[in-house]
């Protein structure tokens, strides 16, 4: 090369380099600069937390609880506590079914999306947008509630309310741990999804309905496979579960009657006493804030020889109404 | 030769539905088969639970088996006969496409709209809904090629496509509106399976298998004169509009309960008459019957590893009716391909 | 006699074109007619409407005093056998199976010996076991003039000698086998059956029939026998040709006369 070439090469690069030094840097207003890894491990920076699409039922929920609700500008159709939120923000779709468009043509300035959102296309798209997209990860467990918040309060800048729900809900944690060390004999679960034309769909491991039973001192009687699965009537029977779990709301009747109706299930423990325990879908399965206590409801019904005296006792977080919301 | 194969596929049928019966999840050793039935003595306590397992869950599937096989293979015999083309199956009377759109919308509707609004359905809605969609479908397909009393069959053809067209973008439309739990609703629907059967879908299907059989006889006579032609056809003495209007409504019915009943397996109807007409021959006095038996034995294996190789879960009968059928199917193309020569 | 097929005042028109005007026939018991004309004179159409496959739009036809459309099609299949120009067949079917459908649910010894002659009649006698999807055009359409043969064998067993239409049943075939068809239908009306037949070949139409009706823009334009109708001047009309009546050719051109030919023993298949 000659060498007038290569000193134009070398002030071409230069400019390349402090291009990309004062682009790429992070904001260097430096006060309200959050750094934040995110479930999918990504590290991301966030300057402005005061316009928040929220996607995830946990998310919104936590969102409100931290009083943080004004600075939410929409929500997806999975947000259904507090009932209001659906009601006043304007809604994004199923959280499993995002639209890049929909969700940054709000013009937010933080994304903070369940781990779980969808389609993958969409995430990508809006992982490699300029708004910045923090993904919540939604492990099964009390430790995995506890991360939420924490990862949520980080990324809106309000560490001290998430701190302050953090500590509620691991006293209900922790209340919850005490009723289970009363139980005396562990009973299994099982988890109906959905029973449609009399074809039960039930959750196996790594499932929130396996996370809850646990965290109510049951055991999934399915252990053999992970996820939702269409199951095998023979299966059921052998299984034999104590219990049956199912969400309430289900269009297809899913009441006791239905249920044992089906000789599959008719010829279970759970048959002797029509033992159906039907719970709202989000509470119990959506390991928020609410989670512990939704745990401690299973665990009573699951367990009715609990001493009357535990049965009425409330949990830390509902025993003094505190909020975190200052 | 080819007399025997008809006996000899009874004998397979029963050998299956034997075999059938003695495997599963919930695990009764074989001795203790002939002790539920009360063949042979036995523990009381564990004869009671045996054949509880056996009457209300094994046999059901087994016995639900045996008629969706045979309905839906003897459909898919009518159907290569009436559009005389070996790669028609029941699907093209619309029967699919109209029994997955109404299931879809009611998973998806009804679990939107009824539910906030108290309503619970029962859980015979969904085949119900099924069934009335696959003869909506058929219905608007034959008043699309009909005219003047008489029915195209190029139309239906056609229509049909543009019928399972339609059927596909409303059924892409339910998707997209659908949650995490109605998509697998009717996913698991749309792929098919005999898990909860019992006595009652069983009874309840049965009736068409026995129309079937009934009405076959005639049928058969009809849909060999039709390989000459319609007008040929006439001429031979048949009933043409007739016919295809008893075929049409035969295969919609039948068709429709079976895919209202288990979902869409596919396969069966297609390949099973196609595969018995290079083994015995065209005539469909001999074609429509065999391929019953055939199309329920076929069932009757798929569905017993369908509900085994993956245990506890259950394998979506259509992959396992495939992955049987399609190699098989194959070989004997290929040896005819060989026998036929260049 | 009494006519057995009376076709009175036939219309028939699709869209705007006319096919056919005004076409009347009467034709008696053991009579032989050929339908010649041009091509889309109307000759198919005509043979439709009188196997009671296409409804005129005016005019009716009365097969043995009854309007066609009073038979059902089985009743009619007893009374008529018909012919089409090309038959294709969808599934392999043995050429057996074929000829045998004409006896529609018949079974027993006595079909089995009508398939059997009907078979050696249209010299297909060794392939009965052959898919007919595997013959040739002209074989093919030998075997369905053996599945006609039978079914009007049939319908003669129960209702008395019929009616045979056949459309062009000998354009496929080689001399030997055109004469073969020409001498099966003549043996039928020998016995009282109707026979119309639809000829191209001018020369084959005398050969067959003694009556002769020229089809021509759908009328009918000449009726009778083959010496008054075959002329000139008819040709000229209907097929636009001059000078082909009864010429030698020049300059040494072979020509063929089928009456002239005289059948030899049997032949290879």
């Amino acid at each position: 090369m000659g060498h007038t070439a290569m000193k134009t090469n070398i002030v071409q690069l230069s400019f390349v380099v402090v291009a990309v030094a004062w682009f790429g840097a992070p904001g260097s207003s430096g006060a309200d600069n959050i750094t934040v890894k995110d479930a999918a491990g990504r590290s991301i920076a966030i300057s402005d937390p005061s316009r928040i699409v929220s996607v995830g039922g946990a998310v919104t929920e936590i969102l409100y609880a931290l009083g943080l609700e004004s600075r939410v500008i929409a929500v997806d159709s999975t947000s259904l506590y507090p009932p209001r939120a659906l009601a006043e923000k304007p809604g994004v779709g199923y959280m499993r079914q995002l639209s890049p468009e929909g969700v940054l043509g709000l013009g937010p300035s933080l994304v903070l999306a369940a781990e779980g959102s969808g389609p993958k296309g969409t995430i990508a798209v809006l992982e490699a947008a300029s708004v910045p997209f923090v993904q919540i990860p939604d492990r099964f467990t009390g430790d995995g509630i506890v991360e939420k918040i924490r990862l949520i309060a980080q990324a809106t800048g309000s560490v001290q309310r998430g701190e302050c729900l953090v500590k509620l809900v691991e006293a209900d944690l922790r209340a919850l741990a005490a009723l289970r060390a009363r139980i005396e004999h562990p009973r299994k679960a099982l988890f109906i999804l959905s029973f449609m034309s009399g074809r039960p769909m039930v959750a196996g491991r790594a499932t929130a309905a396996d996370g809850i039973m646990t965290l109510a001192g049951a055991s999934n009687a399915i252990t053999e496979y992970d996820g939702y699965k269409l199951i095998n009537d023979e299966a059921v029977i052998a299984a034999r579960p104590d219990a049956i779990l199912a969400m309430e709301r289900a269009s297809f009747r899913l009441d006791a009657q239905t249920v044992f109706d089906h000789p599959a299930f008719a010829t279970t423990p759970a048959a002797a006493q029509r033992e159906l325990i039907s719970m709202e879908g989000l509470y119990l399965l959506g390991f928020g804030p609410r989670a512990a206590r939704a745990a401690r409801d299973l665990a009573l019904a699951l367990y009715p020889s609990i001493d009357a005296s535990l049965r009425s006792e409330l949990m830390p977080s509902e025993r003094a109404p505190q909020d975190c919301r200052q | 030769m080819r007399v025997l194969v008809p006996p000899v596929l009874l004998v397979v049928l029963l050998l299956a539905a034997a075999v059938a019966a003695t495997i599963g999840a919930a695990g009764i050793p074989f001795g203790r088969i002939a002790a539920a039935f009360g063949l042979a003595p036995g523990n009381p306590a564990l004869v009671d639970r045996d054949w509880l397992v056996l009457w209300s869950i094994r046999l059901p599937r087994i016995a639900l088996a045996i008629i969706i096989g045979g309905l839906l293979a003897a459909c898919g015999a009518v159907m290569q006969g009436l559009f005389r083309n070996p790669l028609a199956d029941p699907a093209l009377v619309g029967v699919s496409s109209g029994a997955a759109l109404a299931a879809a919308a009611m998973i998806v509707v009804g679990d939107r709209y009824l539910s906030s609004a108290g309503v619970t359905l029962p859980l015979e809605a969904l085949p119900l809904a099924a069934f009335v969609g696959a003869l909506a479908s058929t219905m608007i397909l034959y008043r699309i090629a009909t005219r003047e009393g008489r029915t195209s069959v190029a139309m239906f053809l056609l229509g049909g496509l543009a019928i399972a067209a339609l059927a596909n973008a409303g059924l892409g439309l339910l998707v997209f509106l659908a949650d995490d739990r109605q998509l697998r609703d009717i996913n698991f629907w749309m792929l098919g399976s005999l898990s909860g059967a019992t006595w009652a879908k069983v009874g309840a299907i049965a009736p068409f298998l026995v129309a079937l059989a009934f009405v076959l006889p005639f049928i058969a006579r009809g849909l060999d004169l039709l390989v000459l032609g319609e007008m040929e056809a006439f001429h031979a003495g048949v009933s043409v509009e007739r016919l295809k209007r008893t075929c049409v409504v035969l295969v919609a019915a039948a068709a429709g309960a079976a895919v209202s009943v288990s979902g869409v397996i596919g396969f069966v109807g297609l390949v099973v008459p196609h595969l018995l007409r290079l083994l015995i021959g065209p005539s469909h006095r001999l074609l429509l019957p065999t391929a019953a038996l055939l199309g329920a034995a076929l069932l009757v294996i798929a569905d017993t590893f369908a509900r085994t190789l993956a245990a506890p879960a259950e394998l979506p009968i259509g992959i396992v009716t495939a992955v049987i059928g399609a190699p098989f199917f194959l070989y004997l193309l290929l040896r005819q391909r060989a026998l036929l020569g260049p | 006699m009494n006519p057995v097929l009376v076709a009175t005042s036939i219309a028939v028109r699709i869209g705007a074109k006319t096919l056919l005007d005004d076409v009347a026939l009467s034709l008696g018991p053991g009579e032989v007619v050929a339908l010649v004309g041009a091509n889309g004179a109307g000759k198919s159409t005509l043979l439709r409407v009188l196997s009671g496959d296409l409804v005129p739009l005016a005019g009716s036809v009365r097969l043995n005093g009854r309007t066609l459309a009073s038979y059902g099609p089985r009743a009619l299949a007893g009374h008529r056998a018909v012919l089409s120009q090309s038959v294709s067949v969808a599934f392999p079917f043995t050429v057996a199976e074929i000829v045998r459908m004409g006896a529609g649910d018949g079974r027993g010894r006595r079909i089995d010996d009508l398939v059997e002659a009907a078979l050696a009649e249209v010299d297909l006698g060794n392939f009965d076991e052959r898919a007919i999807t595997t013959l040739s055009g002209g074989e093919q359409q030998r075997a369905h003039f053996a599945r006609v043969l039978v079914q009007l064998a049939c319908g003669e067993a129960t209702h008395g000698p019929g009616v045979l239409l056949l459309d062009e049943p000998t354009a496929n075939l080689d001399l030997r086998h055109q004469l073969d068809v020409i001498a099966a239908a003549k043996s039928r009306a020998a016995r009282g059956v109707t026979v119309v037949a639809i000829l191209h070949d001018l020369n084959l139409a005398g050969l067959l029939a003694e009556r002769i009706v020229v089809l021509n823009g759908g009328r009918i334009d000449s009726d009778g026998t083959p010496d008054q109708v075959i002329t000139d001047a008819m040709l000229e009309r209907v097929l636009g040709v001059a000078d082909a009546v009864g010429r030698v050719p020049a300059e040494g051109t072979p020509f063929v006369l089928p009456h002239a030919a005289r059948k030899l023993l049997p032949g290879k298949p």
